[in-house]
């Protein structure tokens, strides 16, 4: 990829997190092309290619009080929508673009009253190391960003998330815009300076989850 | 042996054959009565059958986890046949093992996966809790190694094990006030399907075992089931939301 044109980043998401980054991608200066997870497409070769889950915004829920439809989108579908957009994305990348995956720090931790979106979260999490392993031969990285749960949820969702994980106060006070906050990580996945950092897990929530 | 376990019962999925079977002999050996939750009987009968014959409490129960009423039988069963269920261990999976690329995952791949593991975790939580609250029990899935270190070969199926660590956290958080525990395994052990693997590439059982601090592969029932014992037992009261390797040392990352 040529590192003085402007990157080119595919974000597969949906909603107000998924609009979110791709602006604050757009204002550091990326080409952001925004495909659905229902059905990824991409059709031009990619710097990066983001993965944002679908999250359902609902509050918290006990695991025996939770339906199965509800199951299956919030902790089977991120996962299955993943795959797809790996797929999707193959053909496009090659060497010096970058995977990542963007989930709640809740798949390290898990949440009490979410757990199918922590569990779709460290499956993810899994899968970009698996992607990491399977593409690093032809130059491609995969990482995964871990980020404050209320990014994905939504600030109410993701305060009772973040109350129903093992989570501390955060170190750090955000700028104000956290989209803008984790895009500054993603924008820094793309340059020269993170060519070897892959398969890892950064963690960009303020100094909350501090577990290796 | 010890007495560890008497009195209680202990339900395992895929418990006909494999790490299960071996889990099952362990928790029988220690005084459980067991059920082995399996899809074919004609591996969970005889294992029962053989279990019986060693002295123990053991019946087969034919389950499908893809089937939430074969769960719920399977359950149920339990209850009727021996009172009680103390301990609950979501063993089965499916899905084929050979090695896949991340983007030639092929949709039924996806689905066997996703039925056995995720879903099977989630039907089987469902239904076995009131009973597990009842006696304060013990909910135990496996993980794996590949889906912590992500997987080469099997990307997938690592997605899919690794899941599960984050809902046994996310059940320790809810189950907790109700005194039920929940953690996971990551075996690495000598199964039915590892030993065909072994027989299509001689090479592979050593270069496994080299990368062992260990030095071997683990036995079902002498090096996992320990691990089931003492998941199921008081030896485990102040643990959960938990992985427990045992893997003779090969993945070092926790």
């Amino acid at each position: 990829m040529d590192e003085s044109a402007t990157p080119h980043t595919v974000l597969c998401g949906r909603g107000d997190a998924a609009t979110g980054l791709a602006t604050a991608l757009t204002g550091l200066g990326h080409r952001v092309s925004v495909t659905d997870p229902g059905d990824p497409t991409i059709d031009a070769p990619a710097d990066m290619a983001v993965f944002v889950p679908v999250v359902p915004s609902a509050g918290p829920t006990p695991l025996v009080d939770l339906a199965t439809a509800d199951w299956a989108a919030a902790a089977e579908a991120p996962m299955r929508a993943a795959l797809a957009f790996a797929r999707a994305c193959r053909p496009f990348v090659g060497r010096g673009s970058v995977f990542v995956a963007v989930v709640p720090t809740s798949a390290m931790g898990g949440a009490a009253g979410f757990a199918a979106t922590a569990t779709a979260a460290e499956g993810l999490r899994s899968l970009t190391k698996g992607i990491a392993k399977q593409w690093g031969s032809d130059g491609v990285r995969a990482n995964t960003v871990a980020v404050d749960p209320g990014l994905l949820l939504g600030d109410a969702a993701g305060a009772a998330m973040a109350a129903g994980s093992s989570l501390a106060d955060a170190a750090l006070t955000g700028s104000g815009d956290p989209f803008a906050d984790v895009a500054g990580v993603l924008d820094t996945l793309t340059a020269p300076g993170a060519r070897f950092v892959t398969g890892s897990t950064i963690t960009a929530d303020g100094g909350v989850w501090m577990a290796p | 042996m010890t007495g560890l376990l008497d009195g209680r019962v202990v339900l395992i999925t895929g418990g006909g054959a494999g790490i299960g079977l071996g889990m099952a002999t362990a928790v029988a050996e220690h005084g459980a009565a067991v059920v082995l939750a399996a899809r074919r009987l004609e591996n969970g009968e005889p294992a029962a059958a053989a279990l019986r014959d060693a002295g123990h409490d053991a019946v087969c129960l034919r389950c499908d986890v893809t089937v939430r009423e074969d769960l719920e039988a399977a359950v149920a069963g339990t209850v009727d046949r021996f009172g009680r269920l103390d301990c609950c261990i979501h063993n089965a999976v499916g899905g084929a093992s050979r090695p896949v690329a991340v983007e030639d995952v092929e949709p039924h791949l996806i689905d066997d996966l996703m039925a056995t593991t995720v879903r099977a975790s989630f039907d089987l939580a469902q239904v076995a809790h009131p009973h597990l609250v009842a006696t304060a029990g013990s909910f135990v899935m496996m993980t794996s190694a590949a889906g912590m270190e992500g997987s080469p070969n099997v990307p997938a199926y690592a997605m899919v094990k690794a899941s599960q660590r984050a809902l046994a956290k996310s059940l320790a958080g809810e189950w907790g006030s109700s005194g039920v525990r929940v953690n996971c395994i990551a075996p690495i052990a000598m199964t039915p399907a590892m030993a065909s693997a072994f027989r299509a590439n001689p090479d592979l059982e050593s270069r496994l075992a080299a990368r062992t601090p260990l030095g071997r592969i683990g036995d079902p029932a002498a090096d996992i089931g320990p691990v089931a014992v003492f998941l199921a037992s008081d030896l485990s009261r102040f643990v959960t939301g938990q992985t427990v390797v045992a893997d003779g040392g090969g993945f070092l990352g926790l």
